[in-house]
């Protein structure tokens, strides 16, 4: 009898145990992937959550003060998540059903993003508030404005002036074009110093390809342009200079920067070409170099340069977009871009914002007049594997690569790219 | 004459074995082990301080901010990390406690138990072990997605709670366990459950120990599950919070102190079990040696 | 008696069943259902959005396998490229992490040496220790100006340029002896690439990932040396040390003979294993530089989660899976027939004295080690 009854209970609690594993892992009923937004606005303070890519630690304070300043004064609050890597994160969390409210949404991943029914377009609700027209455009897929672009970069030509004057150079040698950059640089270039070390990708190389006439994609966005000679020439560029010993990409200087800014920094070389967050470094981590800042050199088609933007976008399933956008008005505030400005040196995204930078800091001058004629990056859907590939091979131009054989890869991934 | 030659030269010759083995044993050590050393130290340096001297280890000046800032105790952004090592506490210690627990009542089940369908359960098993845990990412993905469970505790701890590996090992060791004192018991009329509760599992000791070992440090470090089925910050463990911040979170800058610290840390709990169960250990590396 | 007889057996079928529903549940619902469901995703075109069950995603049959193997494009490049990349890590990674292992196991056995137990415990403690952790190490010693350059230093030799550098050691090799770059019996191409690129060989990046997985990986396999050793008759060893043989001459007439099953045990162990890494390479760089230390399963994740081309990601790892399938089948197979004909041959003739002792060879268990070691 007894044996009987611990039996049954021996039974009971086996089947216990194995029916609440099965209902614990059942308890959601395949919802996961079909989770939609509530498009109406909640009720009550909110959690939103922002996932930023921060460029250190000046980017994610300045992004709290923000976020943390408009929780207080709506009385929700802002959860703000630095990702280490915000393509991967984003991608897992749009499958995933649970994407942040709000991320940073580089330009080039506009078209992928959109394509796949990720972003929210709330474009239309924020068109007032006088965005540049560039950068519109850079945020515009398939007709439709998607996203407040959050601030943007110009690249120019950074000069460490001790070296320059030391060089025997004057303001009268700042290079207009490639050949006076070729001289300045080789002037530039003695021992330990290399004249112009720039990053090793298609995000600082590909001025000099647009400066020769060339670019990935023509301006329509429907065809592939990269056999078009300008980039090529571009390229070709490059490794003259290289060749010459007084250009040298990051990755080959001794010791090896992270970044053209790192080499600048350190004293590796007299020149580099970034945009304007290198002044947030210079002053953190190297106060006593002292630079100056001159638009490129045009080359054989004129002036060139790369612009870079990004956006905050809005998860098309938060579930909190209304008060996203009222988060993303008071971010995009020209006083809110400014302090932004200050904090680790973008510059306002729009028209009264710019207007106001170029007052209060003179000496930017060169990365905002990029603004006028900057080319934005590559924002079509499955692009980013492309360029991804592209620049692996770019960074061998240093080692004797063939730019025709990369181009002609370029163009061979890129349309299909484009096609699929 | 030639006795004392021979008894000379075999002396030689066993003096210079032992130099040459204790020259590669102290090598190696030194190979193996201060890597650790350095680590230890950089994380008692300052940033400027590790670039520096990357081989030396011992700090100068002494230098405490990476582990301040690591606790929350410095104006810079703290680093989360007593969030992370909650995480990694809870879902160690319930994964290890589920594992140790259904791995012996299934590999009891499949060693003494006669039914139905056993043998080919076991074949299932042992198919299932030679999956790839690579392989596993994207499908474990698609069904915590599907379950509605992406990003939740459940998420981390429900798919590591049974592990076929530790099923094989209970089996493994209730296989060289002889019947008899169960048998005993049985005839005493005491249940299925209750045999293998009172009777067996206190026989099974070391291979529990084993068991717990072995789960408790596969579930701390653990990494591409938590990877690719979480994604708020708040559900990172120190492993997967480790990744991140060495993997760029914190922007520019190497801060290699910090990191350093963050590896250390994770580091610590596996390395105290490691040195308090040493024989235990290795007899779980040993396991497939032993049994068979 | 008959009876009671069933009556127990009854009882221990229901029993038997509940305790293991347990693992049936689990299992199934996160693994083998799972596969199932990605083997289905494999033939889509899912990005990510909405459900891959109910009607979203085209059905695209085999072209995602397709454009691993027969189609020209960037999706076969890379995947071909990690290929090429594992090919080579395997390699290295295999002879290397068995020798080493062996050697130390060798010298941690000999009886003329103390220490012992210290030894083993510092060769083994890499190999419990966080994969992340260790690469988060790995990633400083192995900077530019860090503690392996600053080593280099002081023998004279300029180190590389670690994580940055993606020359190809063979390259490497063929330049010091005068090969030119690129030259034109290398051009045919194999799967889109040519034949100079498969005969790049490992990156200097992946060589400093193929030594952390030296280093963290001996440990364990030097205690299944060591246990194998320790299993030797005694008498063996006494008796080929006064036959007056050289130390290395009894290594390699005597013990490795002996060793075989646990030496086969494991290469082959590491052959599966190494196909699997994956965490050394998320924090080490994901692929950079160039793509060269760029693994199979790496790329299925970024193919799934960065690209958001989730069937593409899924038949690659399938093809992952295939691969190591095939492994671990060849492992089972071949030591089937390794055990066999020994049985055999000892029955009939047993050789008097050095009956090697047969290691209990299951090669199940030590997978399982391995799933705690990844």
């Amino acid at each position: 009898m007894i044996s009987r009854t611990r039996r049954r209970s021996t039974a009971l609690a086996a089947i216990g145990t194995a029916g609440m594993l099965a209902l614990a892992a059942c308890g959601g009923g395949g919802g996961g992937f079909d989770s939609k937004a509530s498009q109406a606005a909640g009720k009550g303070p909110v959690k939103l959550q922002l996932m930023i890519a921060s460029s250190g630690d000046a980017e994610t304070n300045a992004v709290k003060a923000a976020t943390d300043a408009w929780a207080t004064k709506t009385g929700n609050s802002v959860e703000v998540i630095v990702a280490s890597d915000i393509g991967q994160q984003l991608g897992q969390g749009f499958a995933g059903g649970s994407p942040p409210d709000l991320f940073y949404t580089d330009a080039a991943r506009i078209g992928d993003f959109a394509k796949a029914g990720n972003l929210f377009a709330y474009g239309d609700q924020v068109k007032d508030e006088n965005f540049l027209p560039s950068l519109v455009q850079a945020f515009t897929y398939d007709g439709k404005f998607y996203c407040a672009p959050k601030d943007y970069s110009t690249l120019a030509l950074v000069i460490n002036t001790d070296l320059w004057t030391k060089a025997g150079l004057t303001d009268a040698d700042v290079p207009k074009d490639w050949a006076g950059l070729e001289t300045v640089a080789k002037k530039l270039t003695t021992g330990k110093v290399t004249g112009l070390v720039i990053g090793n990708d298609i995000n600082r190389g590909g001025a000099f390809m647009k400066q020769a006439g060339g670019w990935v994609v023509s301006d329509d966005g429907k065809t592939v342009t990269a056999d078009k000679p300008g980039n090529a020439a571009g390229m070709a560029e490059i490794q003259k200079m290289m060749k010459e010993g007084s250009l040298k990409f990051n990755t080959d200087t001794n010791p090896a920067a992270g970044w053209g800014g790192e080499a600048f920094g350190k004293g590796i070389t007299a020149m580099t070409i970034e945009g304007n967050w290198i002044h947030g470094a210079l002053s953190k981590d190297y106060p006593t170099v002292k630079a100056k800042f001159a638009e490129l050199p045009a080359g054989p088609a004129g002036k060139g340069t790369l612009l870079f933007s990004q956006c905050w976008g809005i998860a098309a399933k938060s579930t909190h977009q209304a008060q996203s956008v009222e988060l993303v008005k008071a971010l995009t505030a020209v006083d809110q871009q400014l302090a932004f400005a200050k904090a680790f040196g973008v510059m306002p995204s729009t028209q009264d914002g710019i207007a106001k930078f170029a007052t209060a800091y003179p000496g930017d001058a060169a990365f905002a007049a990029g603004g006028a004629y900057g080319q934005g990056p590559v924002n079509l859907p499955g692009f980013d594997p492309v360029l991804a590939a592209f620049n692996s091979k770019f960074a061998t131009l240093s080692k004797g690569g063939d730019p025709k054989a990369m181009l002609a890869d370029l163009q061979k991934n890129g349309t299909a790219a484009l096609a699929g | 004459m030639s006795a004392t030659t021979v008894h000379g030269t075999r002396v030689q010759h066993v003096g210079r074995k032992k130099i040459a083995g204790y020259t590669v044993l102290i090598l190696f050590s030194i190979l193996y082990l201060y890597p650790f050393l350095i680590q230890i130290a950089t994380s008692l340096k300052d940033d400027p301080q590790a670039t520096a001297h990357p081989l030396s280890v011992i700090p100068n000046p002494f230098d405490l901010t990476a582990w301040k800032r690591m606790f929350g105790l410095t104006s810079d952004s703290p680093v989360p990390i007593t969030t992370w090592l909650g995480n990694s506490l809870i879902v160690t210690i319930v994964v290890t406690g589920c594992r140790v627990f259904f791995d012996s009542l299934a590999g009891y089940a499949l060693s003494r138990l006669h039914f139905r369908g056993r043998k080919a359960l076991f074949s299932a098993l042992l198919a299932i072990m030679s999956v790839p845990g690579v392989a596993l990412l994207l499908p474990k993905f698609l069904m915590v997605t599907y379950l509605g469970i992406y990003d939740t505790y459940s998420a981390m701890i429900l798919p590591l709670v049974i592990d076929a590996a530790g099923v094989f090992i209970m089996k493994q060791f209730f296989d060289s366990v002889p019947v008899s004192i169960e048998e005993a018991a049985r005839i005493d009329g005491a249940g299925v459950f209750r045999t293998f509760w009172s009777v067996v599992l206190p026989m099974a000791r070391p291979a529990l120990i084993t068991l717990t070992i072995l789960s408790f440090q596969g579930s701390w470090n653990e990494f591409s599950h938590f990877l690719v089925v979480t994604q708020k910050p708040e559900h990172k463990t120190l492993v997967t919070g480790l990744a991140s911040l060495t993997s760029g979170e914190l922007g520019s800058g190497t801060q290699f102190p910090l990191k350093m610290g963050a590896a250390l840390l994770t580091t610590i709990p596996v390395a105290l079990l490691f040195f308090a169960f040493q024989r235990q250990f290795v007899r779980g590396a040993n396991e497939g040696a032993e049994k068979g | 008696m008959a009876g009671r007889k069933n009556n127990i057996h009854g009882r221990e079928g229901v029993a038997g069943w509940l305790f293991v529903s347990p693992v049936i549940v689990i299992l199934g619902l996160f693994l083998v259902i799972p596969i199932g469901m990605a083997l289905w995703v494999s033939f889509t075109d899912w990005n990510g959005n909405g459900s891959p069950f109910s009607g979203g995603p085209k059905v695209v049959g085999a072209d995602n396998y397709l454009s691993l193997f027969a189609k020209d494009g960037l999706t076969r490049a890379n995947f071909m490229q990690s290929i090429g990349n594992t090919f080579y890590y395997v390699l290295l990674v295999v002879p290397l992490q068995t020798i080493t292992a062996l050697l130390l196991a060798l010298v941690v056995n000999n009886k003329l040496l103390k220490g012992k137990s210290f030894f083993r415990t510092a060769f083994y403690f890499p190999s419990v220790t966080s994969s992340i952790a260790i690469s988060t190490v790995f990633l400083f010693l192995f900077q530019n100006t860090g503690a392996v350059n600053s080593l280099l230093k002081l023998v004279g030799i300029r180190g590389p340029q670690w994580f940055s550098d993606s020359r190809g050691l063979l390259h490497l090799l063929f330049g010091a002896v005068g090969v030119p770059e690129n030259p034109s019996w290398a051009q045919g191409q194999i799967f889109g690439r040519s034949a100079w690129d498969w005969l790049a060989g490992p990156s200097v990046a992946m060589c400093v990932i193929i030594i952390l997985v030296v280093w963290t990986t001996t440990g364990t396999f030097m205690l299944m040396f060591l246990a194998a050793l320790q299993n030797l008759p005694v008498d063996v060893d006494e008796a080929a040390a006064l036959d007056g043989v050289s130390p290395w001459q009894k290594l390699r007439l005597v013990t490795i003979p002996m060793l075989r099953p646990v030496i086969f045990l494991v290469t082959t162990l590491g052959l599966i294993g190494t196909w699997q890494v994956f965490d050394q390479i998320y924090v080490m760089g994901k692929g950079a530089p160039a793509g060269t230390t760029m693994t199979p399963a790496f790329l299925s994740y970024n193919q799934s989660f960065k690209s958001f081309k989730y069937g593409s990601g899924a038949a690659m790892a399938f093809v992952v899976f295939l691969i190591i399938v095939v492994l671990t089948w060849f492992q089972r197979r071949l030591l089937d027939e390794d055990r066999v004909p020994r049985r055999n041959r000892r029955r009939t003739n047993p050789p008097a004295g050095a009956v090697p002792p047969e290691p209990p060879l299951v090669p199940v268990p030590a997978a399982a080690l391995q799933e705690s070691h990844r």
